[in-house]
């Protein structure tokens, strides 16, 4: 049987047909506004507009810092040549200028006489009070949050005559004026929302998910979940630092699943910029130097590895100094993060700490004698086995950390099996209990030294990883929380740094660096508490 | 006449009979979410103060804290009333997600299984004329290729090389580019969408980016279709009618795609069908890679984040679409083979 010339033919085209298709860059739609605009490529994704809905995530976080104003915000400084937020400067957004009286138990604030929302109606201190009653009594995460500044009840939100809004406290509380900075503390054009409310839904929850009522920079142009967002400047914005407008006209917050093609859109000059591409990516680019990488350690975020302090064998707090000197921080540092990022291990005091600041490096050191005596001491000289869990999410950090550790404990006669969890399955396990050793990550957006403490080592609530419960360290960080003189607060915090790197309910390993990835003409790029983009300080060269 | 009515009672028929499949499925997924270790109403509430209040407060507002019959009567309810539920992860509805998303798989995989089947037949008559020769090795060759490699990799593969080193490709993020105008909604498949109103650029630039993703997706269900044609043009090419037809001169083209190329479909109809379907839920990877977004990687995502109501309704979605592509492939084997119409 032949094949003839036609047939074969008639098959070729078939199988080239594919490959001829493949046409040549299409460069439509690149026209002038692209040095105007702005491409932000993330692995994530936004699904809402209203920050405060559970469940919304941090790009949501990073969206609503751009479209909406809150009354005050953090200032910038310079570290190591990169802007990282500053919260001990806080400056007025929507609201003028505030003072905080002398005993510390009022704030007032004093709105912009010229500030708009975006429809154009002048902001109001009805707005304002309707904001800040929505943030304390709809069910939703700004709630908890505000109760970290003493802020629960309505009746503390006073309007004190036009434009002039008074926040009445019980008690002086450091961070009462710091949570009216963070990415929950919105302000919403109230005859906009109420327009939108149903008698279910009174502070339009459902509504404000798909829809702004915002006053800031950037008005939502397109807004499509789990796919992109694109923002337009709004033009008539004159609450940023001395009312200048942002550089970019129009940005874009695309998802972009995978690591490496986003890595090649920035490369290419596609896209602009992108906060979250791979460690071993990172290291290529640099090499290539075809872009430019901002290494900004999270100064407001630790990873760690915890033990249950309520469980055997971690309660006994010989067996918890044991491991701490056993494992090979150095190496560990260098294995999960390629050393990018700040250590905190390494300390070199002992008893109390000669700063406040946390988290700061605490002297853990490895030192596999004196773990294996601790370890006798506890009557545990034989060892144990234990499991040590991750979440799969982590991998890419945890993976190589996990390997380490099981290796050293070995040497110890500690067995360790380690175990990786999908995500829901690990933060269900650790909201309940339920997993003993394992190692995670946590961030606090108000770095003050007493608010971690508060936060991730006291109560028995999810965020205290360790279920550590220290009579001392509650009764300090409840102290230091309306402590009004300086230096016996600075006093609080040395003690219970003291008592955390004596105890080791937690081992503090180290704050890995945000690697900013961005085309070589981007600048400005500021290190944001809320670890997201801040696309109103960012500049084209 | 009759031969219509005859289908249509075939098609109810069909119909009728795949609705205690699916509700077998539905209700399945439901369970087997429940068992899946994880807690959503944890993984929603992990906001950097959210505490236990606040989990109890979302566990009741998804209707967790009911018992599991309870839920699912609720759940059967809603499906009734065609409502799939809300999604966490976008916090859309469902139904929405589904709709804006389901055009773009569809799409996608419409228009790699046509460039596969473009490909697959004429391989596979090529080798079954000549098996064990050069030709038939070549394509055994590629079919191999295609299944080996992991979708992923294919389609890094080809991006790094069109986009990255030779810039011929548009950037692989999405259907559209992005600084570009939105497109026309109508249908939600673009090619259509731009062709109907005309905005001939609008449909290059959609072309564009579906390429570089259907080629990838084509490459992988490439070895089945063409293995297939093989195999079954192996044995028709054998029979006698085949001989009879060369013995009466006709012409050899017609020989091979009028008489055996007809007769060999029935059971690269079958695998068409199956791989369709399959492609359809699993080329989750594809979507991920070039941020398609489908409804797989909509599904996986949900999935991650232990989201029930996205993952049931996906779930729904696909036994659906398998009942019906199942019932298109028996309508199309009538018209291939008229004895099976017959029955």
């Amino acid at each position: 049987m032949d094949i003839t010339r036609r047939q074969g033919l008639m098959a070729l085209t078939a199988l080239a047909a594919p490959a001829g298709l493949a046409s040549p860059a299409f460069a439509q739609g690149a026209a002038a506004s692209r040095a105007e605009t702005l491409r932000q490529v993330t692995g994530n994704a936004v699904n809402t507009l209203d920050p405060t809905m559970p469940g919304s995530t941090r790009e949501a976080f990073g969206i609503s810092m751009n479209v909406y104003d809150r009354l005050v915000a953090f200032g910038r400084k310079q570290v190591d040549g990169n802007w990282v937020f500053d919260h001990t400067v806080i400056r007025g957004e929507l609201a003028e200028r505030f003072e905080v009286a002398a005993d510390g138990l009022k704030i007032t604030l004093h709105l912009r006489g010229n500030a708009k929302w975006h429809d154009g109606t002048p902001v109001t201190a009805e707005d304002v009070k309707w904001s800040l009653d929505r943030a304390v009594s709809a069910k939703s995460l700004a709630g908890p949050q505000f109760t970290t500044g003493s802020l629960s009840k309505p009746e503390q939100f006073r309007i004190a005559g036009p434009g002039v809004i008074e926040v009445l406290l019980d008690k002086p509380d450091r961070l009462a004026l710091s949570n009216l900075a963070v990415p929950y503390a919105i302000m919403i054009n109230s005859k906009l929302a109420k327009q939108n409310a149903t008698a279910e839904d009174p502070w339009a929850q459902t509504w404000l998910q798909n829809n702004t009522a915002a006053s800031g920079a950037y008005k939502v142009e397109t807004y499509r979940p789990g796919v992109q967002v694109t923002l337009t400047r709004n033009e008539d914005w004159k609450n940023g630092v001395d009312g200048v407008l942002p550089f970019f006209k129009r940005v874009i917050l695309q998802t972009v699943p995978e690591a490496a093609t986003r890595a090649n859109l920035i490369e290419r000059g596609d896209a602009d910029l992108s906060i979250d591409l791979q460690a071993s990516d990172i290291t290529t680019l640099e090499s290539r130097a075809k872009v430019k990488v901002a290494s900004i350690p999270q100064t407001n975020g630790f990873t760690h590895i915890s033990f249950n302090t309520q469980v055997a064998p971690f309660d006994n707090v010989k067996v918890r100094q044991a491991i701490a000197a056993a494992l090979p921080y150095d190496s560990m540092f260098k294995a999960a993060l390629f050393g990018r990022g700040r250590p905190l291990f390494g300390g070199s005091f002992s008893g109390q700490p000669a700063t406040a600041d946390f988290p700061q490096p605490l002297p853990l050191k490895q030192d596999v004698e004196r773990a294996k005596a601790l370890l006798a001491e506890a009557g545990l000289a034989n060892g144990f086995s234990t499991p040590f869990a991750f979440s799969a999410g982590q991998a890419a950090t945890a993976e190589p950390l996990a390997a380490l550790v099981q290796e050293a404990l070995a040497k110890i006669g500690v067995k360790v099996e380690i175990q990786k969890m999908p995500d829901a399955q690990f933060n269900t396990l650790v909201a309940e209990k339920k997993i003993n050793f394992y190692t995670d990550a946590g961030t606090a957006w108000l770095p003050a030294t007493y608010y971690f403490f508060y936060l991730y080592f006291t109560r028995d609530q999810r965020w205290n990883f360790a279920s550590w419960n220290n009579p001392r360290i509650v009764e300090l960080s409840n102290a230091a929380r309306f402590e009004t003189d300086q230096a016996a607060y600075d006093a609080a915090c040395r003690e219970m740094i003291g008592i955390l790197a004596e105890q080791v309910p937690l081992l503090m390993l180290w704050q890995p660096n945000m690697d900013a990835v961005m085309g070589p003409a981007i600048q400005n790029f500021t290190y944001q508490f809320y670890r997201q983009v801040d696309f109103r300080d960012l500049k084209r060269a | 006449m009759r031969k219509l009515q005859a289908i249509g009672r075939r098609i109810g028929g069909r119909l009728l009979s795949s609705v205690p499949a699916i509700l077998g499925v539905v209700v399945l997924t439901f369970l087997l979410m429940r068992v899946l270790p994880g807690d959503p109403a944890v993984f929603f509430a992990s906001g950097p103060s959210a505490g236990q209040q606040e989990i109890e407060d979302l566990r009741k507002a998804m209707g967790l804290d009911q018992p599991i019959p309870v839920q699912l009567v609720r759940y059967l309810q809603d499906i009734a009333t065609g409502n799939l539920g809300r999604s966490m992860t976008t916090g859309q509805a469902v139904l929405t997600d589904m709709q804006q998303r389901l055009p773009a798989s569809l799409e996608l995989t419409f228009s790699a299984l046509f460039l596969a089947l473009a490909c697959a037949l004429p391989l596979g008559i090529l080798a079954a004329l000549r098996p064990g020769s050069a030709v038939d090795h070549v394509v055994r060759f590629l079919c191999t290729l295609g299944v080996c490699m992991p979708t992923f990799v294919s389609g890094l593969l080809l991006i790094y090389a069109f986009y990255y080193l030779l810039g011929w490709a548009p950037d692989p993020t999405g259907r559209i580019d992005i600084f570009a105008s939105t497109p026309p909604e109508i249908t939600g498949f673009l090619l259509f969408d731009f062709a109907v109103t005309g905005d001939w650029d609008g449909f290059r630039a959609a072309f564009s980016q579906l390429i570089l993703p259907a080629c990838t997706m084509a490459l992988f269900v490439l070895a089945p279709l063409a293995r297939m044609t093989r195999a079954s043009m192996l044995a028709v090419l054998g029979s006698d009618f085949i001989r009879t037809a060369r013995s009466i001169g006709l012409a050899p083209w017609r020989v091979i795609l009028v008489y055996a190329l007809r007769n060999a479909l029935l059971p690269v109809l079958t695998i068409a069908g199956i791989v369709f379907s399959t492609m359809l839920g699993a080329n989750v990877l594809v979507e991920k890679v070039f941020s398609w977004p489908g409804v797989a990687s909509y599904a996986l995502d949900a999935l991650l984040a232990s989201d029930y109501a996205p993952v049931q309704g996906f779930v729904l979605l696909m036994a659906t679409i398998f009942v019906l592509v199942n019932l298109l492939v028996d309508i199309l084997y009538g018209l291939a083979d008229p004895r099976i119409a017959a029955e």
